[in-house]
């Protein structure tokens, strides 16, 4: 379609808004957060110092007032730039690889757990009338419209510990000793990915159930002609039509999971958990930038740890996306 | 068979997902040592209290942070909607010089999340003065790549026919689009809701942007339960009960809605 100069003014209305905000409130902020990684950790703006009471008193943590004044007396033979040096300090600390090795659990963990059970679900609601599917489909959703924080909260007080639901339902019928789920290094990873399901398997079950909703009715017919069997009815029709969800919600699932800290942070009150077992990449940013836990109140150090992730988040759905291709290839 | 079957394994799953919910709002009326017996359902007797200190604001200024809360998420969600509804139309539909470059941008804004920038961020809303009020927290949040790639898909699916009538009718663009937009309410409406769930549910960015006495419910809520444990646990209950009460109405009032969005978008 050929524009004229006036298509092009509107064009330009429409883009405005959007970009605007964009270079205001991403765009130099990303820049600013990039030029904070270039510089020395102990050279600290003595505003920034002032200002940190508000956000100190919300984290529970009661700050050592003396440690800051002193590295303020640092700054003046400071060089305020120091290269690459936060980089290769965070490619060093053994810390950064066991958060991003257990957010990455976490991410795997839950997506290969979701998919699989939102896909079973969809199917069940599948055979069902359609007015009671909308019904099931909106109970399963609701823990994913509860705050995080209230999952944590639910997941604490109902199903953790030796009383727990958890314990009670599950562990102890099955003739297995009661399990500490947040205490038990080994156990804590796994009741992270247990509130990612409970809290995401209803809205990715929504999804697929859309996406059969939307299957024409000639391929099933065509199935029940040829006389396919389930396995050949899945692999055609099924897959075929909803990998495209599919991919939408590991991508929605990569995203939120390397963005979570609110269930993390309740849970563990903001700490990693016994022996950092627990600890996410949100978490250690959070608790390198503002001292609690380890005290560095290092902002440049939290900001090129944030960068940092950014290619591995990258490179998680590049090959995602890739995945998509070979699949339609074939 | 298959039915039954079926309906076996959904209600287990619902029970699942349901019955702490149910437990909690039975827990707003218990004493701390009814909560700790977890396998407990109903409460000895209904005590009001945690939902009375509440509104009382005996512990928090519960009220305004909840106001708060709704509208900031309000304000985002509907500005989000509108505003990556409109560069996503102008995407979608007409080629000009620079989209490929800009809708990479887009992509880019989903791959670099807010969550990560929370530092800069934090010192820029400083510079800007903004630093402490709600508007700190719905700017930013309006700039979304989720919804230019989600309104990308939807307009794509809009007939060029009714463009051209639109055109051939002597409108401009940015009236088509006014135009275009209650064919799309369903997609609307879905996006609106899914943002504001984010942004109701987002925990990081109002604990550094926002003063302490107005942040929103999330907060709020880890308050209740901080680590001295001199607040009753079923006053935690209650505002937990509350904070989910908004969301699940509007999740309610919309659902069919979005189910039609999302079939829509399916269609393919």
């Amino acid at each position: 379609m050929g524009l004229s100069q006036q298509d092009k003014a509107s064009i330009l209305w429409l883009l405005a808004p959007f970009f605007g905000l964009w270079i205001v409130f991403w765009l130099v902020p990303l820049i600013l957060g990039i030029d904070l990684s270039l510089q020395s950790p102990t050279y600290l703006a003595p505003h920034r110092v002032a200002i940190e009471s508000p956000v100190q008193e919300s984290t529970q943590f009661s700050l050592d007032w003396n440690s800051p004044q002193k590295i303020i007396g640092e700054q003046s033979s400071q060089a305020k730039y120091i290269g690459l040096k936060n980089f290769s300090n965070v490619l060093e600390d053994a810390k950064f690889y066991k958060a991003l090795r257990n957010t990455s659990i976490y991410v795997t963990g839950s997506i290969l757990v979701i998919i699989p059970f939102a896909f079973t679900l969809s199917l069940c609601l599948f055979q069902l009338p359609r007015i009671s599917r909308g019904l099931l489909v909106f109970c399963l959703m609701i823990p994913g419209l509860a705050l995080p924080g209230v999952l944590s909260t639910l997941f604490y007080l109902f199903f953790h510990g030796r009383t727990g639901a958890l314990n009670q339902y599950l562990v102890v019928p099955l003739g297995f000793d009661p399990v500490n789920w947040m205490m038990d290094p080994s156990f804590i990873m796994p009741s992270l990915i247990m509130q990612a399901v409970w809290r995401w398997t209803g809205m990715v079950t929504l999804f697929f159930l859309c996406g059969l909703e939307a299957i024409p009715r000639w391929q099933w017919e065509v199935a029940k002609v040829e006389g396919a069997g389930t396995w050949l009815t899945v692999r055609k029709i099924l897959i075929p039509n909803l990998w495209h969800l599919a991919l939408f919600a590991m991508v929605f699932l990569v995203v939120d999971g390397f963005a979570s800290f609110s269930g993390a942070y309740n849970l563990l009150g903001g700490s990693g958990g016994i022996l950092d077992s627990g600890l996410l990449l949100v978490t250690y940013v959070y608790q390198v930038a503002f001292p609690g836990g380890s005290g560095r109140f290092d902002f440049p150090g939290a900001a090129a740890m944030s960068l940092l992730v950014v290619p591995v988040t990258a490179l998680i759905l590049f090959v995602i996306l890739q995945g998509r291709r070979s699949l339609i290839r074939r | 068979m298959r039915k039954l079957i079926s309906l076996s394994i959904l209600s287990g799953a619902v029970l699942v997902c349901l019955y702490p919910f149910v437990w909690m709002f039975m827990s707003s009326f218990k004493t701390n040592r009814e909560i700790y017996q977890p396998t407990l359902l109903f409460p000895e007797d209904f005590e009001m209290d945690s939902y009375l200190s509440l509104f009382s604001e005996q512990y928090l200024p519960f009220y305004s942070f909840f106001t708060n809360s709704l509208f900031i998420s309000g304000m985002q969600a509907f500005f989000a909607t509108l505003v990556t509804a409109a560069t996503a139309f102008a995407f979608a539909k007409y080629s000009f010089r620079g989209k490929a470059f800009l809708f990479a941008v887009a992509i880019l804004v989903i791959l670099i999340p807010k969550q990560a920038l929370a530092v800069p961020l934090f010192d820029w809303m400083l510079w800007l003065g903004l630093q402490g009020s709600g508007w700190s927290l719905i700017l930013p949040g309006i700039a979304s790549g989720l919804g230019i790639v989600f309104f990308t898909q939807v307009f794509r699916k809009v007939p060029n026919e009714l463009l051209e009538l639109a055109k051939l009718e002597g409108y401009s663009i940015t009236r088509t689009f006014l135009l275009v937009l209650p064919l799309v309410a369903p997609a609307l409406v879905t996006y609106g809701l899914l943002h504001f769930i984010l942004s109701w549910q987002e925990h990081l960015l109002p604990l550094l942007l926002l003063d302490d006495e107005n942040t929103t419910l999330p907060i709020a809520l880890a308050k209740l339960r901080d680590s001295s444990h001199r607040i009753p646990e079923s006053v935690g209950m209650a505002a937990a009960t509350l904070s989910l009460l908004p969301v699940v109405v509007l999740f309610a009032l919309c659902f069919r809605k979005m189910k039609t969005a999302l079939v829509n978008l399916a269609l393919s």
